[in-house]
């Protein structure tokens, strides 16, 4: 696999505040990257940087085939304004709104993208339906449609079932292998440990001033998950146990 | 009174997306402070070089330019938050713009700083508000898409958009320069009146933003027909509190009727593309 994005010997923080140094890594084109941290650990701040909002204290980012033309990007929904008035289809259609004409209209050809995109993120049916009346689920696929009118080779999903259900899950699961079969690269900021992560090829832990990148078997062991501060001793052997049990049962 | 007409009506369409993204961008308060903070500007450029629409333009402009970047730099670089800073800035610029005014001894009545002179609008005023708003309804041509996203989203609008700032720079400026025009016809207390409440209560009614900006225009222009009429009928009626009033007077209208606002709550609740707002937010508390 070629890789969408080299990142090399990074440093990320503030002046005042060092939260990881040394990270090298590719983020290969049709692979899901997960990031998985404690609070504060720096998991926001490595998405900033990755969107260009933040410079690295040091190091070096290089994209093989030039900086892309656009980051398919979905933020936490602390900022998201569910009253604007705004419909679905609009919503959808936000992600190509680089290429929208004077005064915002939508030619023949992105309309019929937009209408895809809600087809393939199951919101279709409620195209015409205002924001403010989206239950959290119906939102996020909507903006997992959004995403996907991006187009972009490079997606970056900050924390994007932390309000949804899990037939919801499943199927924005099943929208990200597609991305990955497509040869996008998929970056995901998950909060807790779960099935989603069965999904992702790698994982980055983020903790305590250290960075570990690999494949997910390797990086999130009890051991390391405690040594990174992102669980206690005791929820690491709650959980793993409880994982072996369900293996032996299985 | 037929200039008066002609002038309001050319205002109502250049405030009327002003006032709608001052509401969805939760700045209704900023507008109102905005509003006072440049009032210093004004008074100066009346002081220095009369009363006239060039120096109500500079004066005003400056002021506002000035006191947003003081805004902004007290809330990027110091403890407080944006809306202490602007609550800060624009007491103290009413209060110096009341006192050179009153320090000046000036020929023009307080009265007509804080209220407007809509019935006197003579032919340089006409080309003010003329200006204002082609240049207000053109560059909306332009900022329309950037600034429903950036308002709806804004950290998607910052990780897309190139400069992000420039679009909040751009809408501010056109709010001083609005600002302006409605100081001209409604004085420094009532000027935001024609922005704010036109857009609050078409909050009530549109559920899109075409909508919204369409019926904000609608309550503008009838708030502004219907004010100076009575103002007319009633010659002791000020215009510009009358045109604020009746503004009023559509937005308890709306609070009561739209299917936004308690209308709504009158509805099946078996209807869910009506689900209110007011719903909404019940079932966000209950959570």
């Amino acid at each position: 696999m070629s890789a969408v994005l080299e990142i090399r010997n990074l440093a990320l923080g503030y002046p005042e505040l060092t939260l990881f140094r040394g990270l090298s890594l590719d983020v290969e084109r049709g692979s899901t990257l997960a990031i998985l941290g404690a609070n504060g650990s720096g998991k926001s701040t490595f998405v900033k940087m990755l969107l260009g909002l933040m410079a690295p204290l040091s190091g070096k980012l290089s994209w093989p085939d030039g900086p892309p033309r656009e980051i398919g990007y979905l933020a936490q929904m602390t900022e998201f304004d569910r009253r604007f008035p705004l419909r679905v289809r609009d919503l959808v259609a936000m992600g190509a709104w680089k290429g929208f004409g004077l005064a915002g209209r939508l030619d023949r050809m992105t309309s019929a993208k937009v209408a895809s995109a809600m087809v393939a993120a199951g919101v279709d049916n409620i195209a015409d339906r205002s924001l403010h009346t989206l239950s959290g689920g119906q939102l996020q696929r909507a903006l997992f449609a959004r995403v996907i009118m991006q187009d972009a080779p490079l997606i970056l999903l900050d924390e994007p079932f932390a309000a949804v259900d899990q037939t919801t899950e499943a199927h924005l699961l099943s929208l990200i292998d597609r991305w990955q079969d497509e040869g996008r690269a998929v970056v995901l900021v998950v909060h807790d440990l779960s099935s989603v992560l069965d999904h992702c090829d790698n994982a980055l832990l983020l903790g305590n001033g250290e960075a570990y990148h690999g494949s997910v078997d390797t990086i999130l062991t009890p051991e390391r998950l405690v040594a990174q501060n992102y669980l206690s001793k005791s929820q690491a052997s709650w959980m793993f146990r409880a994982s072996r049990d369900e293996a032996a049962h299985v | 009174m037929q200039r008066a007409f002609v002038a309001t009506t050319v205002l109502s369409a250049s405030v009327a997306p002003i006032g709608a993204f001052l509401v969805l961008r939760r700045l209704s308060l900023a507008g109102e402070a905005m509003a006072h903070a440049i009032t210093p500007g004004v008074v100066i450029g009346f002081v220095v070089a009369g009363l006239s629409v060039t120096s109500l333009l500079v004066g005003g402009l400056v002021a506002g330019i000035v006191a947003a970047a003081l805004t902004a730099l007290l809330a990027r670089k110091t403890i407080l938050r944006s809306d202490a800073s602007l609550a800060s800035i624009y007491l103290i610029a009413l209060a110096a713009g009341i006192f050179i005014l009153s320090a000046a001894g000036s020929a023009v009545p307080l009265k007509s700083f804080l209220f407007g002179s809509i019935l006197g609008i003579d032919d340089a005023s006409m080309i003010l508000f003329g200006g204002v708003a082609t240049v207000t309804l053109v560059s909306f041509a332009f900022l329309l898409r950037p600034l429903i996203i950036s308002t709806c989203d804004p950290t998607f609008f910052e990780a897309q958009a190139k400069r992000p700032l420039l679009i909040e720079q751009a809408f501010m400026l056109l709010l001083v320069l609005n600002l302006l025009a409605a100081f001209k016809t409604l004085g420094t207390l009532m000027a935001v009146g024609l922005m704010i409440l036109p857009a609050t209560s078409a909050r009530y009614w549109s559920s899109t933003i075409t909508g919204q900006l369409g019926l904000t225009f609608f309550f503008a222009l009838a708030s502004c027909w219907v004010g100076l009429t009575l103002s007319y009928l009633f010659p002791e009626t000020p215009s510009g509190p009358a045109i604020v009033l009746t503004a009023g007077g559509f937005f308890l209208i709306s609070v009561l009727l739209g299917p936004l606002g308690f209308g709504g709550r009158w509805r099946k609740p078996s209807d869910q593309t009506s689900k209110t707002l007011a719903q909404t937010s019940n079932k966000e508390r209950r959570q």
